[in-house]
């Protein structure tokens, strides 16, 4: 991208309506690449990785401008590798970030070159995780990861025990022909019902691929099941075409996604998952 | 006997009115009824259609017992971490449910709102004096816009309308960050920094949504774009990991590249811009600072995919941005000859950057600068600009594209932040306001200037989407 940013619009936002404020510059430390980002409403701070410099930036919940971050977590303890997403768990005050070959779990509060507390490790060669996302309710970790080489590469959706520690097996797996996951980006978890959403773009390569959509399933599925909802792309009415981020809003019973081919933010009341 | 039956009424109706006005009275007397409570009855009986709603009834609340809970304001860590508990051991009793042979429930409804900048964006520029055409890239809508050099947007107008438009679904065009025209026929080389991987290629009079006339598949996260026309090469920057691929000006599809440079020695460091002094063999590379190392060395291909799979955790690091100079021959971990670097610099995440060799300066787009850096081409280490071009009256607002023409002696910005090109006199430098400015959306509008937004946040406390790109 030309331009890196964060940009923070108004909830109630549309068409063209420009961002209250941006977060941009080269004291703000960040790149492109920033697939996952997560707001801390207790502490009122902003998480978002670092993938080039293999860091994890927190900043003040008002940040704006060219202004640096208030902590970084980044070294060689720290055994980040690409850290594009990653997920805060409140409840147990922990930042959850997909490394090489796991997930590393540090201190929500860790800054600089901090060890991880924990690192899950997959009992798989080549899985690799994009998406994570925390359920402290049902006490797992979610990964979206993807296995082999393209264009066999399978994606599934691993359900973790959130404690897991080491090599493990995940306690379930999603994925096959009915669940038609296939190039997972960003996931939340609804951990009131046990939700877990999931944007899918497909193929990132194609301009406007086909099977798009954001789907939802529970933390109790397993296996090749289809999501329990989904909002469809490429359909006119949902207007979207290449979901790339979902975030939940509770209190108004909305769904935001951004789509990387519209250059967009599309919000779909959604009542159903609330 | 009708008589006898009308006394019998009228002494009913009477015994009925002495018993009601006997209750009232002993209602009153008694004080069971509240005054608050004859208020509202009255007021009840009295109650009209409004239009609006009206209290019907008040039905005070059971008395509790036990004790209260203290209250807490919602936003502390305590409450947050009992409520989730609590949601916990609700869950541990529920029902897993079972994968069965549901279908999936298509919610397939609107959007209730969508935020989306309808303006093109402009992210890079070049300039064809030959043909007297500026052409822009379009980084928001993906298109690459054709306009006469001499257009000049006036306040009053809506905005300017572009001779020749190439975008559409044919073109491949996405992401388009990096241009060169070609000096001899024109063609357009556009560069697509993400998804496709791939720079095309239209010949000057190309419009609509038509195929590229030539395709090179390219590293991902490609950006910047130089050529040396002498000796036909052609030279991309590669942001992560930081590299310049250098191929055949006419390479096409899977074309390897000649040579690679890149590796720690570089000092290439999330390399963006790229301008070449084909005069003294020089060539400079933008960085932002942002980089990790990869097992480079010998045996390494240089390939930035394969170095990507090979990064070793946890050697990640930020550095100040920079403006490394190498040998425009250089090739695999080579150390650059000089580093422009420094707080004197002024440089805020250079963009593209452009060689004037008659000149020997190097012109920087400075992108959260708002603002253009002219140095020297023998410049080295922390060194203020030789000129700098910036503040209100300039219209610079994020500007990541620069070109200059020698021939008509202009500096030309893309302003990705404004939906404006703006036009100066080669030397300009301080708060100078642009000769021409081109725009393509509302005046003094400022653009979202979101691109290819990968995640999506929700602050609460202030209720705001946060959009990374």
């Amino acid at each position: 991208m030309a331009h890196q940013q964060i940009a923070a619009f108004a909830r109630l936002a549309k068409a063209g309506d420009t961002p209250n404020r941006a977060i941009a510059g080269q004291a703000t430390k960040l790149s492109r690449g920033m697939h996952g980002i997560a707001y801390d409403e207790v502490h009122d701070e902003i998480f978002v990785g670092n993938p080039f410099a293999q860091a994890i930036l927190v900043f003040r919940g008002a940040a704006e401008g060219n202004e640096a971050p208030i902590r970084v977590i980044q070294g060689p303890h720290t055994e980040l590798w690409q850290p594009d997403t990653l997920e805060i768990d409140l409840v147990h005050d922990e930042i959850v970030v997909p490394g090489r070959d796991g997930i590393l779990v540090f201190p929500r509060a860790g800054n600089g070159d901090v060890a991880p507390l924990r690192v899950l490790r997959f009992d798989e060669p080549n899985w690799r995780a994009y998406g994570v996302a925390v359920d402290p309710v049902h006490n797992v970790i979610v990964a979206g990861a993807s296995y082999g080489p393209r264009p066999q590469r399978k994606t599934s959706l691993l359900i973790f025990d959130r404690s897991d520690n080491g090599n493990v097996k995940p306690l379930r797996i999603i994925n096959g022909r009915n669940t038609g996951l296939q190039g997972i980006r960003q996931i939340q978890v609804y951990p009131k019902e046990g939700w877990i959403i999931v944007a899918q773009i497909t193929d990132g390569n194609i301009m406007e691929p086909e099977g798009t959509f954001v789907g939802v399933w529970s933390v109790h599925d397993n296996g090749d099941v289809p999501p329990r909802w989904k909002i469809e792309g490429g359909k006119q009415n949902t207007v979207m075409k290449k979901p790339r981020g979902v975030v939940l809003n509770p209190k108004h019973k909305e769904l935001i996604v951004s789509d990387m081919r519209l250059n967009a933010v599309l919000t779909y009341y959604f009542p159903e998952i609330f | 006997m009708l008589r006898g039956f009308h006394l019998q009424a009228r002494r009913g109706v009477v015994a009925l009115m002495c018993f009601v006005i006997g209750v009232a009275a002993w209602v009153l007397l008694t004080g069971e009824a509240k005054r608050w409570q004859l208020s509202v009855a009255s007021e009840a009986a009295l109650r009209r259609p409004t239009g609006y709603p009206q209290l019907v009834s008040v039905e005070p609340l059971p008395m509790m017992d036990g004790g209260m809970c203290q209250w807490v304001p919602a936003s502390t860590p305590t409450r947050l971490m009992a409520a989730l508990r609590q949601e916990r051991l609700s869950a541990r009793v529920a029902t897993a449910s079972p994968a069965d042979t549901r279908a999936a429930v298509a919610v397939n409804r609107a959007p209730v709102r969508v935020i989306r900048d309808p303006y093109p964006t402009y992210s890079a520029v070049a300039v064809d004096p030959i043909r007297d055409e500026i052409v822009l890239q379009d980084e928001n809508l993906f298109q690459i816009l054709v306009y006469d050099r001499l257009t000049n947007t006036p306040p009053t107008a809506a905005m300017s309308e572009p001779k020749r438009v190439i975008g559409g679904h044919d073109t491949k065009v996405e992401f388009n960050c990096g241009l060169y025209i070609d000096p001899e026929s024109g063609d357009i080389y556009s560069i697509n920094n993400d998804t496709v991987d791939t720079m095309v290629v239209f010949s000057r009079n190309a419009r609509g949504n038509v195929h590229p006339d030539r395709e090179l598949h390219t590293p991902h996260r490609t950006y910047g774009i130089a050529v040396d026309e002498k000796a036909q090469e052609l030279f991309l920057t590669v942001q992560h990991p930081p590299a310049v691929a250098v191929y055949r000006k006419m390479a096409q599809d899977d074309e390897e590249p000649l040579r690679i440079l890149g590796g720690p020695n570089t000092q290439l460091e999330d390399a963006h811009g790229i301008a070449l002094d084909t005069k003294n063999g020089w060539m400079f590379v933008g960085n932002h600072g942002a980089v990790a190392y990869d097992q480079f060395g010998e045996g390494s291909s240089g390939n930035p995919q394969e170095r990507r799979r090979n990064l070793i955790p946890g050697t990640g690091r930020f550095e100040p941005p920079s403006i490394t100079v190498h040998p425009i021959k250089a090739s695999g971990d080579e150390p650059p000859l000089r580093i422009i670097e420094g707080s004197k610099t002024q440089l805020n995440w250079p963009a593209q950057m452009y060689v004037d060799e008659e000149h020997g300066e190097l012109f920087v787009a400075n992108d959260v600068g708002d603002s253009i850096l002219v140095f020297r081409v023998t410049d080295n280490g922390n060194v203020a600009p030789l000129r700098v071009l910036k503040g209100p009256k300039t219209g610079l607002k994020n500007p990541t594209g620069v070109s200059v023409d020698t021939k008509n002696q202009e500096l030309v910005v893309a302003n990705m932040g404004n939906h404006t090109a703006t036009v100066y006199p080669r030397t300009a430098q301080g708060d100078t306001a642009p000769l021409r400015t081109i725009r393509a959306g509302p005046l003094g509008k400022r653009a979202l200037a979101i691109g290819n937004p990968g995640a999506v946040g929700y602050d609460s406390k202030r209720e705001e989407i946060l959009v990374p790109n």
